[in-house]
């Protein structure tokens, strides 16, 4: 017979105590807001410009339409999804309303359909990806193209001037300083909080991400609810693009190319694992202000601006490390 | 018998899993040249040992001999390089592969600019088989073979790399009865060069004729040890139960009530063939069977996991057949999986979403009420007794008891009716056994309904009302479990019959 009285007699394994201390410090968002503060420092001492209030407001204004972008980014990566056609998207819908614009079509609506096409591209994506039991990677791979396409198509790839007519958005600044971009960008990160936080959708984001057969088993209807994460995303990317096209003022297929990347970067640097399952919106603000902060810094100090890029790099790499490392001590116990 | 070399021997192996003791003190030896046989229950043992014989455990204790050396454990690779080869159940082959492709995969044959050269290694391939007598063309792609052939692939892709001993894990389950002959006459000629093979089986007729000798392992111990003709089946069968009847655990008497549940003519994919029962409520129906009988196919037909062929689900009279785990909820229903990890929990999320998700899922509404969930998933720990330091903990960090008993909450919360349990207990520790046991027996007094597919023989009989049992996809027989002993019920899995009697005792044969 099994020697049951040698084996363990229901005492639950639970995980040792960690200090509050080490629990800060293993935290993403504190390690990135010191980050954050240290190239501010560093940045502030070299050019005390750094630090006036016209600058600060320029770097938020910034990051408003990756912020947008990412926050969308957020949801599909913790479901455990990619699109990496955003990017394209954006130029899509961007050359759209300039020529509507140009047609003489009212503004608001313009705003309307460009929002509109980016969540159809989106939903579109979603939906082939789940038809086809495709990685949504590789569908967004290919729809990339697609959507670049019919941008050049659309444009004839002549850049899309509307002369400063949709300029409002990008100008106006709440309180005579705070740029409207970032509030709008602000809602953007609020509006997937919520999600995430407090609605069912955002359970289901979460158990999808986890654990697609458990989500399934447990009632989840797992094919539908990635394609609505599809069109969340989308949602935010619409608003993105029209942000990007009030800021710009002119629109060619190319607009907003390489966001796509940067976004996936910004959420990988925020703490989410690009297997999914993990994460939460204040690390993508995190992960998007860094890349924000970096990039101002480096102008700032007049670093060549192709080193930026190579920053970027660096940047993701360093925040991929410190997970590693992080999720290895908790491993280890 | 000439004198063979002995060239394996385990000598007194021990292996602790949480909650169990897989091997306590085993020992066993094989012969260059010998079938030795190994055969007991589900969770006896046979697997843990293969395991450490193929390097993928370590045991506690005790030392394996190998051709004279001794190891304290084996590494995968020490495992290969000392020419063990095993073959699963699940072969483990290269569908899109060539035949002779397959056999030469890592070792391939290659020409002088070092390109596979495909034409040697097919003309060798056909080479091994004209000696073996086997005909299976080598140029054909592995997924065009059938299960049979599969196996003897797997058979000659291990004498190809010169194996000196062969573990093979029921390569017979899924076979017919010409092609398993063939396979053990395959078998028999590999001994007779010299390979030791070590044969796990449940088809007890296989092994009295294959066997050298044979070794029965009960509760992670060698119980016995036969050679040739000196056992009988009955003898095996004895053996291979048996238990100290402390370990049963006593349900309370509970009153059952109508028929709830009727499971009409269910078959899917092959491995479910037409199966039907009734479950009352307030009743546990056991499912038992050996591995691979179709006993989890069955429950995941009928909670609509996977496609079927044909069936309908009836609960108190109406149909309510779901196509999908979605409509299986909404009907009340709920399923218990036994792969907890993989399908059972959200391992990075609290305990509370862990619990809540499927209720909320039903209730179907886009904002959460945050409060009132908190209440109900309390309520629930409470009720369930899980042990933790905080609802909004990670699933993962509570022991695999506490984990099973949340998902068990999580379907509580939805107030289901009828609760499907797959392995309830696997890799749960005793005190959460009794606990899972104690709310199994609750749910029976509030008159639920219930399945439960189990291969740990004491639970299905102490705990079952009736048990149906499943062999080769079919329900050959529903069972009185209070009048059925063990040794019986293992009769009935292996497939001998047993007399049925008058005094209330029943045993039904349903199909044959």
């Amino acid at each position: 017979m099994v020697d049951m009285s040698s084996t363990s007699l229901s005492k639950p394994i639970e995980r040792p105590h960690i200090p509050t201390w080490r629990r800060i410090i293993e935290n993403q968002w504190f390690l990135l807001l010191i980050v954050v503060f240290l190239i501010s420092g560093v940045t502030g001492y070299v050019n005390p410009r750094y630090f006036m209030q016209q600058n600060l407001m320029n770097i938020l204004e910034q990051i408003s339409v990756l912020g947008l972008v990412a926050a969308g980014a957020t949801i599909l990566i913790i479901a455990g999804n990619f699109d990496i056609s955003v990017g394209s998207m954006i130029g899509l819908s961007a050359c759209i309303m300039a020529i509507l614009i140009n047609r003489g079509v009212n503004e608001f609506l313009v705003g309307v359909i460009g929002v509109l096409v980016c969540i159809l591209c989106a939903t579109l994506n979603g939906v082939l990806s789940v038809v086809f039991r495709t990685p949504s990677f590789i569908i967004s791979l290919a729809m990339m193209g697609v959507y670049h396409g019919i941008a050049l198509a659309l444009t004839q790839g002549v850049i899309q001037t509307i002369y400063g007519r949709f300029e409002f958005i990008a100008s106006t600044k709440l309180l005579g300083f705070f740029p409207l971009l970032f509030f709008i960008s602000i809602l953007g990160y609020l509006f997937v909080h919520i999600i995430l936080k407090y609605t069912q959708i955002g359970r289901r984001v979460f158990a999808i991400g986890n654990n697609p057969r458990a989500a399934f088993l447990a009632g989840i209807n797992v094919p539908l609810n990635t394609i609505l994460f599809f069109f969340l995303n989308g949602i935010l990317v619409g608003m993105a693009s029209v942000l990007i096209l009030s800021r710009l003022g002119a629109a060619l297929p190319s607009t907003g190319s390489g966001l796509e990347l940067r976004a996936i970067g910004a959420v990988v640097i925020g703490g989410v694992p690009i297997t999914g399952g993990r994460g939460n919106i204040l690390g993508t603000f995190l992960g998007v202000l860094l890349m924000g902060v970096i990039s101002n810094s480096l102008n700032m100090m007049r670093v060549n601006p192709y080193f930026q890029e190579v920053a970027y790099g660096l940047l993701i790499i360093f925040a991929v490390a410190i997970s590693s490392i992080r999720y290895r001590w908790l491993g280890a116990r | 018998m000439e004198e063979r070399e002995r060239i394996l021997i385990l000598s007194h192996i021990t292996k602790d899993f949480p909650g169990t003791r897989a091997l306590d003190d085993v020992s066993f030896d094989l012969y260059a040249g010998e079938i030795h046989c190994l055969v007991g229950e589900n969770g006896a043992g046979k697997s843990t040992l293969i395991k450490i014989l193929s390097g993928a455990e370590k045991p506690d204790q005790g030392e394996i001999i190998l051709f004279g050396k001794t190891y304290r454990h084996l590494t995968t690779k020490q495992a290969i390089d000392l020419k063990i080869a095993t073959i699963y159940q699940d072969v483990d082959l290269v569908d899109s592969l060539t035949v002779a492709d397959n056999i030469f995969l890592g070792v391939e044959l290659r020409d002088r600019l070092g390109v596979v050269d495909t034409k040697k290694q097919e003309e060798i391939a056909q080479d091994i088989m004209r000696r073996l007598n086997i005909h299976i063309d080598p140029r054909l792609l592995v997924e065009e073979l059938s299960p049979a052939q599969k196996q003897i692939l797997q058979l000659i892709k291990a004498l190809h790399r010169d194996a000196r001993i062969l573990i093979m894990d029921e390569p017979t389950s899924s076979l017919g009865i010409e092609e398993t002959r063939a396979l053990l006459e395959l078998v028999r000629t590999l001994s007779s060069q010299g390979i030791g093979i070590i044969y796990i089986s449940h088809y007890l007729q296989e092994v009295t004729q294959i066997g050298d000798r044979i070794t029965v392992l009960k509760d992670g111990k060698t119980v016995a040890c036969y050679r040739k003709s000196e056992f009988t089946i009955e003898q095996l069968i004895r053996d291979m139960v048996g238990r100290e009847a402390s370990l049963f655990y006593r349900k309370d008497p509970v009153p059952i009530g109508e028929v709830g549940l009727r499971v009409e003519n269910y078959s899917g994919k092959s491995l479910v063939k037409n199966v039907s029962f009734e479950v009352r409520h307030g009743e546990i129906f056991g499912l038992g069977g050996m591995v691979g009988s179709g006993r989890t196919e069955l429950v995941n037909l009928i909670f609509g996991i996977d496609r079927r062929d044909s069936g309908e689900l009836y609960l108190d009279g109406q149909r309510i057949t779901p196509n999908s785990p979605r409509q299986a909820i909404r009907h009340r229903m709920c399923l218990i999986t036994e792969d907890r990890k993989g399908s059972g929990i959200f391992p990075f999320r609290s305990v509370k979403e862990n619990i809540s998700i499927a209720r909320n899922e039903q209730e179907n509404k886009v904002a959460l009420r945050l409060s009132a969930e908190r209440q109900r998933v309390e309520k629930i720990i409470k009720a369930l007794k899980i042990q933790l330091a905080s609802i909004e903990q990670d699933i993962n960090s509570l022991s695999g008891g506490n984990q099973q008993k949340s998902i068990l909450g999580r379907w509580l919360l939805n107030e289901a009716d009828v609760f499907i349990f797959d392995e309830p207990t696997k890799g749960v520790d005793i005190g959460s056994k009794e606990e899972i046991y104690r709310i199994m027996t609750d749910l029976c007094r509030q008159q639920k309904c219930i399945i439960m597919v189990s291969s740990d023989m004491p639970e299905l009989i102490s705990m079952s009302d009736r048990i149906g049992v499943m062999r080769d996809g079919r329900l050959i027989a529903i069972v009185n479990a209070r009048e059925i002993s063990e040794e019986e019920l293992l009769r009935i899995y292996l497939g001998y019959y047993v007399e049925e009697k008058s005094n209330g005792r029943y045993v039904e044969y349903v199909s044959q």
